[in-house]
């Protein structure tokens, strides 16, 4: 039977690389019903809210969604779709494999580490205020229910993928209330998991030891700023927002995404690399239990890339859609 | 200059608080928990803090003492605020954000 998955073709470049991800989805003869819904520029330039209620019901119905870049409007009043799916649909865990490719050359070998970000709450509640005429406050939200959540989410993962390390990353020492919070709430999750070893470390000491001591690290957690900035930077490590996959996960549904944005300077060109949407969708097929055609669309991936076939990003003159081609061609083969 | 227009009320309560919609030249504007829009609704399906902000606004100008006769309004109700944060505008333009 198939799949259902609800689809989001985004903005920008989003359709280019969905089409990519069809290409290949296709020669590995996997049973995908996709579900067309709607949300970004196309929906704001129709008047609608940028995620409309019917998107989010019908994800809600249906549990999964694959989701390409979207592109916040500059002006007034508007909202990051982004951020609205993860509220609405309560998505708190924000989880990012960074992981080594054959043929995609950096200084960091060997790296496999897979960041937990907490994706609901931190300086992202969005609660500011003019305090007076010449001062602004952000407030940093964390609680107890929230950070417990996204440790446990840590842990269990290690715990299921038999990984050895779990750090919870903080600023405890400074922000010792709110950042203090969730320290202590980890420290108590850690407990729960005896089997994994676990320490914390400072997200400043953090961010110096990734480029310096990458093997060292394994699964790392954190609020969502930290997690925001950190996994950016291990994306880089990996070789660039064009490979880094994303999933957002909450108790009731799933959204998949390419973490990049929608780069609209490049859109129908058929110039991007559509790699990290399509390492998103491998993350969607384990999520959906068909490890085997994961198994097979990552391995036929790397075999792609060993052998040369790079879009521009990583110095190569592949296309979007000749890329996704190269990979397809490794599947029928 | 700014101008006040209301005030973010933060409850003490693990539930989305019924309050009343008027108050004084004040409309219940809003409910949000850790960040998020739980009413007006439809309410998303989420893990809820025991810490609600509820926004009263006005479109006119009050005055400061006017907050302090809705707060007290609220405590006469019972409620237990932990935490209030006056809402300005400047040229017309909101100088507090929007929750999701």
């Amino acid at each position: 039977m198939a799949h259902k998955v609800c689809l989001i073709r985004g903005d920008g470049i989003g359709p280019e690389i969905v089409a990519a991800v069809e290409t290949v989805f296709q020669a590995a003869k996997i049973d995908i019903d996709w579900i067309e819904v709607q949300a970004g520029l196309k929906c704001v330039e129709a008047g609608q809210p940028i995620v409309p209620d019917e998107t989010i019901a019908k994800i809600k119905e249906v549990g999964l969604a694959l989701k390409a870049p979207m592109t916040t409007p500059i002006g007034k009043g508007s909202v990051s779709p982004n951020v609205t799916l993860r509220k609405k649909l309560d998505l708190y865990a924000c989880v990012r494999p960074v992981k080594s490719l054959p043929g995609v050359e950096t200084p960091f070998k060997n790296l496999d580490l897979v960041i937990f970000r907490e994706n609901t709450e931190d300086l992202y509640a969005q609660i500011e205020y003019m305090a007076t005429e010449t001062v602004a406050h952000s407030l940093k939200l964390i609680s107890e229910p929230g950070s417990e959540r996204i440790c446990r989410a840590a842990f269990e993962y290690a715990r299921k993928n038999k990984r050895r390390l779990v750090v919870g990353v903080h600023k405890a020492n400074i922000m010792k209330i709110a950042d203090g919070l969730f320290l202590r709430t980890f420290q108590r999750v850690a407990a729960d998991y005896p089997e994994i070893e676990s320490w914390d470390n400072i997200v400043d000491n953090q961010c110096m030891q990734l480029v310096t001591r990458w093997d060292r690290y394994d699964v790392l957690v954190m609020p969502n700023l930290y997690g925001d900035i950190v996994s950016d930077l291990a994306a880089g490590m990996m070789g660039g927002l064009g490979l880094a996959p994303g999933a957002n996960y909450g108790d009731k549904c799933a959204v998949f995404e390419a973490v990049h944005g929608s780069a609209p300077k490049y859109t129908g060109m058929n110039k991007v690399n559509p790699t990290a949407l399509l390492l998103s969708s491998t993350l969607m097929l384990e999520h959906l239990g068909e490890l085997d055609k994961k198994t097979a669309i990552e391995g036929a991936l790397s075999a792609t890339l060993a052998r040369g076939v790079k879009t521009y990003d990583l110095g190569g003159d592949a296309t979007t859609s000749g890329f996704a081609e190269a990979i397809a061609s490794e599947l029928k083969g | 200059m700014m101008t006040l227009h209301g005030v973010d009320v933060y409850l003490n309560t693990p539930q989305t608080p019924d309050l009343p919609k008027q108050i004084g030249p004040f409309e219940l504007n809003l409910i949000s928990n850790r960040g998020t829009r739980v009413y007006p609704g439809p309410a998303p399906d989420l893990v809820l803090g025991d810490c609600p902000r509820c926004r009263y606004l006005s479109e006119s100008e009050v005055t400061g003492e006017q907050v302090d006769e809705l707060v007290a309004h609220l405590t006469g109700l019972g409620w237990k605020w932990v935490k209030c944060q006056k809402l300005f505008r400047k040229d017309g333009i909101d100088q507090f954000s929007q929750p999701y």
